[in-house]
Order: structure tokens, then C-alpha cells, then sequence
């Protein structure tokens, strides 16, 4: 079927450059987006270490860091939260394991466009880069967080890190718009166009869905982002006013007036809110996927799991306002907010629901790829639940400049998100380098990490329930809040277990990368197109021809089918009379 | 790859050549007179809020004709425009969320 | 439309037919420009908020700004004339008829870019200006213009924000069109147009130095063409018109906005 002239349009580079650097082939560049992604969040990781050190020993006198001051513990949240959420939650799921494996899932020899996915990748390295100087230069690093709220973000003498720092934070965040936006028409031009015959959209994997719908929402949100970004250059170099009113800092009265911080906050947010699900839906494709393989099932309801993803990508853009009920917002918007923001739940529930029945009754083999994914859906429940409480504004109000609300999107859609990166690295890695992973240590991995994270997470809901405010370095002066800081010290000790506990991570990554048993081309015994190729992947996928599809991608246990699970490429059985 | 990319190419080659010439100069006629109508109306001494209902509805006008015609979007596939152009229509109507709170702002003299 | 996709059906045998029905470069512009069109969306909502919340907006555009803004809007229509004309030759292949008419394009948007030029200093002489922006030498101000910008900085920040970003997408789309029409032989002309833009702006104008992006994108131009040398065809031509069109588009909702509800009626 496919004729000569079809196999890909650029062939295998031969110089190191070409081929690890400057690499128009789509796995090297996931493989890149993913170390880029490892070295992000190790960083971040790091950040958030000396965050909790400096709650519990304020006037510790660190190695290297020295003692940690107020403005540089806002600092290093800023960092955190940044580096977190655009360098790890939105590179590693959706560019770096969506770049590997989109186009061989749908059996396309590369991207659409090779060349603006090398762009892509190496954009985002210069944003990375440019963001990680904030700390170098005069000031340090900004202090607005990672929302930047005007008019704190746009004021270059509100603090000292809102110097230097805060422009090479909004010029990283508007170069990461580019980058993404260019991956972003790639990712959704690729399953538009390049879908192997057969293809169709019903068949496509849920994985292959999430990144598809997390593109598209990547299109739209980044767009705008950009603009407010541009808006806040403006402010901060040009003198204009958008989100600055007539405001007195240290006595002196700015030169701005006449601007709503509140426009920051829309514009920021209607990105902002996507961008969560940006995060999270690759980790529910990923947790669909491994879930039906791992329990030897056709995934339960594969059509309402399509639609809940489009649902929930759709109501995505309708529901930004519930970060701004504290705001001073029209409470009439307010109401409308709250409104979506609880029906959002619904599509939510659909799909653990249907995680649930799959798992339900199956043959379910709890290989370390399944751990992740059933400890995915438990934190994707358990941070969910609270959602519901911070979407009516009469709850949100006091709860949320406290910790409930810092408990609330680390569960859901920081460590749940980061459980589907490890799932899918475990699942996948046999594929990326032929090797497979160590169970032993990724099970001692999986376990400290699930409880370790409930440790540091759970009592967050708590502190903030009892009034413990976000963002303050230091609890030891207000009389209520020092009843609270044992709740603190244990959440700490929990955090060095459960960082100790990733660098097994890292250091199995990289011992089975050499070491680690040799796999074979399907060692899970799973259906989708990746499996039916060699193994690392040939440059162009599938050796020079193209798959035929003939199956839906969850076929296992069919009834009178010789193994229990049928691979999409296997001959369409004969009909049955 | 680039073998079907180009037999498609060719053939939206070949749909555009059925396109007649003439039908580019009517949309560039109407547009030139439509932008004659807003300057004009730019001059009445009109209701802000009138003026600016009339304005962006003639604005619309506009826009679909360079997208449909100029930009060929009228002779796409019909699920290309619908998917195209609801997303964009969706996404741009939902930031008039915004403006209750531009009034709120003058209502309560927040400067 | 429905003979396309079954032609397709017949070439793309080892692929399902494309969703769109169309090229892939072609759906890699529109979603680019559905996303720029979100871009500029927000920039024109961020304007209509501070209009609102802002009392007594001012409307000073007198006859000749805008004269002048439906002069340039008369370019922006007439260069998406000549662009449609520009690809109709290229899909009969007149390579020359393609020159031509991307040229003609070209000139329009330059004209554009050029009066919008020069609007923008008289009312940075006439002191509609920013805080960055210096003073005009051995100019008087006019005190309505000055007023405005002390009294109500969201109409400078606003108009200059909105509509720099615009005269930058058009600037970028005459490098663009410039390519696809002459290739490498744009490289030197546009390092011309560098210079003169440099050189004859005096150094108190916002444009002495905002000519540099005709340098960087200059030497962005060079590394795509000497990387990757290729005849443009007419897919590529459609394209280019698409960015180009959408430029246009984005201009008809910033007339109306940005002038036409400012004008001063007497």
C-alpha cells in the first residue's frame, strides 16, 4: 500500500549536530523537550526545598544560599511556580512525550512541520535560560508569583526583585508563548493531516486525543497571554498605564494612572485557566491508556471519554474567573463563574468514572506504568474534591490566600500531573531505549512518592482552614499562626523524604538507560501503533512503509481472539455471519 | 509526505483557477465603499453606543468578506470553516466578561 | 468541495484524507493567525476596557489624522486586491505576473507603514506622546494634544500599543511577501531600507530606532534563505496572502475603534 515516494520527506542526518542538537526528527526533540523538562523541574524541586527549610528555620544560615530572606523566599516562589508550571507541567507531558509519540501513534513518519518543531524546542530553551537569569542579575528574582499581578509586576521599583528580574520573567514568559504556539498549530496540523490509513478519529488513542485537545487549547490561550505580557512591557518600560491606577509607592506617587490591575487578572487568567488543563490532560490521556492496557481491557466508554476531554477543554475558556472572586469583580460574573466552574465537574467525573470501570473486573497486572496511573486518578480525586468548595465564591473568599488553596492545585494539578509524567516515562521508556526500567526501585519510587506527597499536600487544607496565609516567609511572629508550624515541620521532613526519593528516580532513569533489562518491541503487550515498530523507533517511524489500521486502539480480551489483545494493526478478522 | 502535499497543492490550484477575476474587484469595491460609509458615519453626531453598534457591525461585514473571499475561507471545507471560525468567535466572545467590570470601575470611581 | 476530497482520497492512499482538506502549510497559517487574531483580540479588549473605565474619553483626531488613517486604510484594501491577483497568477503559473502584482502588494503596505510613519510623529510633536518618548526639538506642542496625554494617558498608551503592533505585523509581512517575491535579492534591498529608515529619522523619534527590527528581521530573512533555498509556488504565495489578508483584516477593526470613535466633530 504505501508506494516508495511517501517515506519521509527528509532523510536520517548524519553529523552529531544534526542529529542530537539541531534535530528535525520528532523523537529527538521530545526526548529533548523531556531532559530540558528533568532539568526544569529538579531546579524547581530544589527551589521549593529551600522554601520549606526557610519555613520551619527561618534564620537558618544555608550552604551556598546563605540565610534566606523575606524577599528571596518570594523570590523562590516566583521561580517555583514559573519554572513548574511552563517548563515541566506544560513541556514534559504534552511537547516532550507528545512529540515522541503523537506522530508514531497515528502512524505518521514525522510532525507536519519538522523544521517549526526544532524551532519550537529550542525557543523554549532560550525562555528557559532567560528565565532562569532573573536570579543573576540585580535584584534577583521577581516577587509577584507566578501570576504577576499588576500592579506589583508592573511597578520596576515595588521591590527589589521587580527590577531587571521581573522584565527577563515576562520576556521569558512571552518567548515560551512563541515556542508553544509554534508547537502548538504543529501538533494539531500533524492529526489534522498525517493520521495512517485506517486512522480515523474514533481510533485514535485518548493519548493521542489529550494532545490533540491540549493543543488546541494551547493555541488559543497562549495568544493572549502574549498580549498581556506585551501590555506589561509596555507598562513597566514605555511609562503607559494599562493595570497601573494612581498608586503611592514608598511615599511617592507613580506616574501612572487611570489603569485596572483587574485587566491583568482577566487577561492573565483567561490564559491561566487553560493552562491548567493544559497540564492535566496529557496526564488523562496517559492515565487512560495505561489504565486499559494495565487491566487487559477495552477502556470503558471511549466515545464519553472523547467528549469529556472536548467538554472539558471547551469549558476550560469559560471558567478563568473563579481565580478572581477575591478580586472585586462583578459579583454578577462572579455568579456565572461559579456556576461553570461546578459544572466543569461533570465531564471530571466522567472520566474517573470511567477510569474506575475499566479497572473494574480486570485482569489488572500492577506493573509500575499502572501504579502511577492509579495514583494519578487518586490524586486527581482527591484534589478535585476540593475544587467544588473554591468555586462558590462564598467559600473561596476566606479560604483563598491560604494554604487550602496551595494543597488544592498541588494535588490536582501539580503532583497529579507530574504522577502522569511518571507513568508515562515508565510506560514508554522500554520504546524511547530499548531497555526497561527497574520495578524494584520504581515501586519503592511510586510508594514514597504517593504518601510522601499526601503527607506534604493533605495537611496544607488544614493549615488553611485554620488561617494560615500563602505566600508569607515566615510564621513565627503572628500568635495563631506559630500554633501551626508543627503541622509545618512535619510537612517538611515529609518533603526531604519524598525528594530523596526522586533522585532513585533519576538515578533508575539513567542506570536503565545502560543497564536495565533488554525489552521487547511490546513488552506490555499493548495495542497502539508504537508497539508494532522497532524498537528504539527507525528515524522514520516505521521502516519506510505505513501502518494499516484495522482496529480500535483498546481491543483486549476480545471474545475468541487468539491473545488478549488485538494490535491495531493486526488484519481486520472477517465478519461474522 | 511531500509527494501528497504537493498532489494537493495542485489541486487547490486547480479549484482556485474555476475562481472568476472579476468577483475580487467587487469585494474590493464594497469594501473601499463600506469604509467610506463608517468615515462618514465617524462624523455624525451620534450616541457613542450607536455609533459603535453600527461601526463593528459594518467592521463584521468587512472582516467576512476578506475572510471569505480574500482569504478563500468561503470555498474551504465546510467543517475547516466552522471549526476555524466557531473556536476564534467562541474565545473573542467570551472576553466580554471583561466589560462588566470596565462599568463597575467608572460606577464606583475607582481610579 | 466534495470532488477534492475524494481526488484525495486517490493521492493520499496511504493517509486519511486531510480533515481540512487542504495543505498542511495552509492549516498551519490559519491556526497561527487564529491564535494572532486572539493576540490582537485581547489588545483591542484592553483598549474597549480602558475606554470604558475611563471618563470622559477624549476625541481629538482632527480632519487630517483622519484623512490620513482612510488614506492608509485605502492602501491596506488595494494591497489584499493585488495580493488575491498576486496568487490567481500563480496558480497559472505566470511567475512574472506573480513578481509583479507581490510588488505592487509590497508598495501598498510601504505606504501604509510610511503615512502611518508620519502620522505617529506629528502627534508625537503635537504632544500625543508617551512618557519614554522625548520631547520634539524646537516644536511648540499643541495644549489639546498635550492635555490628552497628561490628563488621560490610556488614549496615547492605547494607540500607540495598538496600533505599533499592527504597523510591526505589516512591516513583517512586506519582509515576507519581499521574500517570497525576490528571495536572496530582498536581503540587500531590505539592508537599504535599514539604513534609510535609520539614518532619516532624527534620533528623538520612536522610529530611529525601531528600524532596527528591519535589521533583525533581516538577518532572520538570511539564515531561512540561505538554509533553505527554495522556489516559492503558488502555495507558498497563498500563504504569504493569508498572513497578509489577516493584517488587513486586523485594520479594519482598529480604524473604526482607534479613529473613527475619537474624531473630533465640529
Amino acid at each position: 500500500m504505501a508506494s516508495t515516494d511517501l517515506v519521509h520527506a527528509h532523510a536520517a542526518p548524519q553529523g552529531f549536530i544534526r542529529k542530537y542538537i539541531f534535530s528535525l526528527d520528532h523523537k529527538v526533540i521530545g526526548l529533548q523537550y523531556y531532559f530540558l523538562a528533568l532539568i526544569a523541574v529538579f531546579t524547581g524541586m530544589f527551589l521549593s526545598l529551600l522554601m520549606r527549610i526557610h519555613l520551619i528555620w527561618p534564620t537558618a544560615q544555608l550552604p551556598l544560599v546563605g540565610e534566606i530572606k523575606p524577599e528571596t523566599y518570594l523570590g523562590l516562589l516566583t521561580m517555583h511556580g514559573t519554572i513548574m508550571v511552563f517548563f515541566v507541567l506544560t513541556t514534559a507531558p504534552q511537547s516532550g512525550f507528545g512529540n515522541y509519540f503523537l506522530p508514531i501513534q497515528i502512524g505518521a513518519p514525522d510532525m507536519a512541520f519538522p523544521v517549526l518543531n526544532m524551532l519550537s524546542f529550542w525557543t523554549t530553551f532560550v525562555a528557559f535560560v532567560v528565565l532562569i537569569s532573573a536570579f543573576f542579575v540585580g535584584g534577583g528574582a521577581p516577587l509577584h508569583g507566578w501570576t504577576g499581578y499588576a500592579p506589583l509586576s508592573a511597578l520596576p521599583n515595588a521591590g527589589p526583585g521587580q527590577q531587571l528580574g521581573a522584565d527577563l520573567w515576562i520576556t521569558s514568559i512571552a518567548i515560551f508563548c512563541v515556542a508553544s504556539l509554534m508547537g502548538a498549530l504543529n501538533f494539531i496540523t500533524t492529526t489534522l493531516d498525517l493520521r495512517a490509513k485506517g486512522m480515523t478519529l474514533m481510533r485514535m488513542p485518548l493519548t493521542v486525543w489529550a494532545w490533540f485537545i491540549t493543543a488546541i487549547l494551547g493555541l488559543l490561550a497562549f495568544g493572549v497571554l502574549l498580549s498581556a505580557g506585551i501590555l506589561l512591557l509596555l507598562d513597566r518600560n514605555l511609562g503607559t498605564s494599562f493595570y497601573v491606577p494612581l498608586v503611592v509607592v514608598n511615599g511617592q506617587v507613580m506616574g501612572h494612572r487611570g489603569g485596572s490591575p483587574l485587566l491583568w487578572q482577566h487577561l492573565f487568567w483567561f490564559f491561566g485557566h487553560p493552562e491548567v488543563y493544559i497540564a492535566i490532560l496529557p496526564g488523562m490521556g496517559v492515565a487512560s491508556q495505561l489504565i486499559s492496557t494495565f487491566s487487559r481491557k477495552p477502556i470503558f466508554g471511549y466515545r464519553a471519554m472523547v467528549y469529556a476531554l472536548m467538554a472539558i477543554g471547551f469549558m476550560g475558556f469559560m471558567v478563568w474567573g473563579h481565580h478572581m472572586f477575591m478580586s472585586g469583580m462583578s459579583p454578577y460574573s462572579a455568579f456565572a463563574f461559579s456556576l461553570m466552574t461546578m459544572a466543569i465537574g461533570v465531564p471530571s467525573a466522567i472520566k474517573t468514572f470511567n477510569w474506575l470501570g475499566t479497572i473494574w473486573g480486570g485482569k489488572v497486572r500492577l506493573y509500575s506504568p499502572m501504579l502511577f496511573a492509579i495514583g494519578f486518578v487518586s490524586l486527581f480525586v482527591s484534589g478535585g474534591l476540593s475544587g467544588p468548595f473554591l468555586a462558590q465564591p462564598v467559600l473561596d473568599i476566606p479560604l483563598h490566600d491560604t494554604y487550602f488553596v496551595v494543597g488544592h492545585f498541588h494535588l490536582i494539578m501539580g503532583v497529579a500531573a507530574i504522577f502522569g509524567i511518571f507513568a508515562a516515562t515508565y510506560y514508554w521508556f522500554p520504546k524511547m531505549f530499548g531497555r526497561k526500567m527497574n520495578e524494584t526501585l520504581a515501586k519503592v519510587h511510586f510508594f514514597v512518592t504517593l504518601l510522601g506527597t499526601y503527607a506534604i499536600f493533605m495537611p496544607m487544607h488544614y493549615l488553611g482552614m485554620a488561617g494560615q496565609t500563602r505566600r508569607y516567609s515566615q510564621f513565627t511572629e503572628v500568635a495563631y499562626q506559630t500554633k501551626l508550624i508543627p503541622l509545618q515541620t512535619f510537612m517538611t521532613y515529609a518533603a526531604f523524604v519524598t525528594i530523596a526519593v526522586q533522585l532513585v528516580f533519576l538515578f533508575n532513569l539513567f542506570w536503565s538507560m545502560k543497564k536495565g533489562e533488554k525489552a521487547s518491541d511490546n513488552p506490555w503487550e499493548a495495542t497502539t501503533l508504537e508497539w508494532t515498530t522497532a524498537t528504539p523507533p527507525p528515524h522514520d517511524n516505521f521502516g519506510g512503509r505505513t501502518p494499516v489500521v484495522n482496529h480500535g486502539p483498546y481491543e483486549y480480551s476480545v471474545p475468541g481472539a487468539a491473545r488478549d489483545y488485538t494490535m491495531q494493526t493486526d488484519p481486520a478478522t472477517a465478519p461474522v455471519d | 509526505m511531500d509527494a501528497v502535499q504537493v498532489a494537493i497543492a495542485e489541486q487547490v490550484a486547480e479549484q482556485h483557477r474555476h475562481h472568476g477575476k472579476a468577483q475580487f474587484f467587487w469585494v474590493w469595491g464594497a469594501l473601499l465603499a463600506i469604509t467610506g460609509i463608517e468615515v462618514f458615519l465617524g462624523y455624525q453626531n451620534m450616541e457613542p453606543v450607536r455609533m459603535l453598534t453600527i461601526l463593528m457591525g459594518l467592521s463584521l461585514i468587512k472582516a467576512g468578506l476578506i475572510i471569505g473571499y480574500f482569504m478563500h475561507l468561503k470555498f474551504e471545507v465546510s467543517r475547516m470553516k466552522w471549526l476555524t471560525m466557531c473556536s476564534l468567535v467562541f474565545c473573542l466572545a467570551m472576553m466580554c466578561i471583561f466589560f462588566p467590570d470596565a462599568f463597575r470601575i467608572l460606577h464606583l470611581g475607582v481610579k | 468541495m466534495a470532488d477534492v476530497a475524494v481526488e484525495q482520497h486517490g493521492v493520499a492512499a496511504a493517509y486519511e484524507p486531510s480533515l481540512f482538506g487542504t495543505y498542511s502549510k495552509k492549516i498551519g497559517m490559519w491556526l497561527f493567525l487564529l491564535s494572532d487574531s486572539l493576540t490582537f483580540g485581547a489588545l483591542l479588549y484592553a483598549y474597549s476596557y480602558g475606554r470604558i473605565s475611563t471618563p470622559n474619553w477624549p476625541t481629538p483626531f482632527h480632519s487630517e489624522s483622519i484623512r490620513n488613517a482612510t488614506l492608509m486604510t485605502a492602501f491596506l484594501l488595494t494591497s489584499s486586491l493585488t495580493m488575491v491577483l498576486a496568487v490567481r497568477a500563480s496558480v497559472f503559473g505566470k511567475g512574472k505576473a506573480v513578481r509583479g502584482w507581490l510588488l505592487a502588494t509590497m508598495a501598498c503596505g510601504t505606504a501604509f507603514v510610511i503615512l502611518h510613519g508620519h502620522e505617529w510623529s506629528n502627534l508625537i510633536a503635537e504632544g500625543l506622546t508617551l512618557p519614554v518618548f522625548p520631547a520634539v526639538p524646537g516644536h511648540e506642542a499643541s495644549k489639546e494634544f498635550a492635555n490628552v496625554s497628561r490628563t488621560v494617558p490610556q488614549f496615547p498608551a492605547t494607540f500607540f500599543g495598538l496600533t505599533g503592533m499592527h504597523m510591526l505585523h505589516v512591516t513583517l509581512g512586506v519582509i515576507y511577501l519581499g521574500i517570497v517575491a525576490l528571495r536572496k535579492k530582498f536581503i540587500p534591498i531590505l539592508l537599504g531600507l535599514w539604513l534609510v529608515a535609520w539614518l532619516a529619522t532624527p534620533s528623538y523619534s520612536p522610529f530611529h530606532y525601531g528600524a532596527h527590527v528591519l535589521l533583525l528581521a533581516a538577518i532572520a530573512a538570511s539564515v531561512i534563505v540561505f538554509l533553505k533555498p527554495k522556489v516559492y509556488d503558488s502555495s507558498d504565495v497563498e500563504v504569504a496572502g493569508l498572513y497578509w489578508h489577516f493584517v488587513d483584516l486586523v485594520w479594519m477593526f482598529i480604524f473604526p475603534l482607534v479613529y473613527l470613535m475619537s474624531t473630533r466633530i465640529l
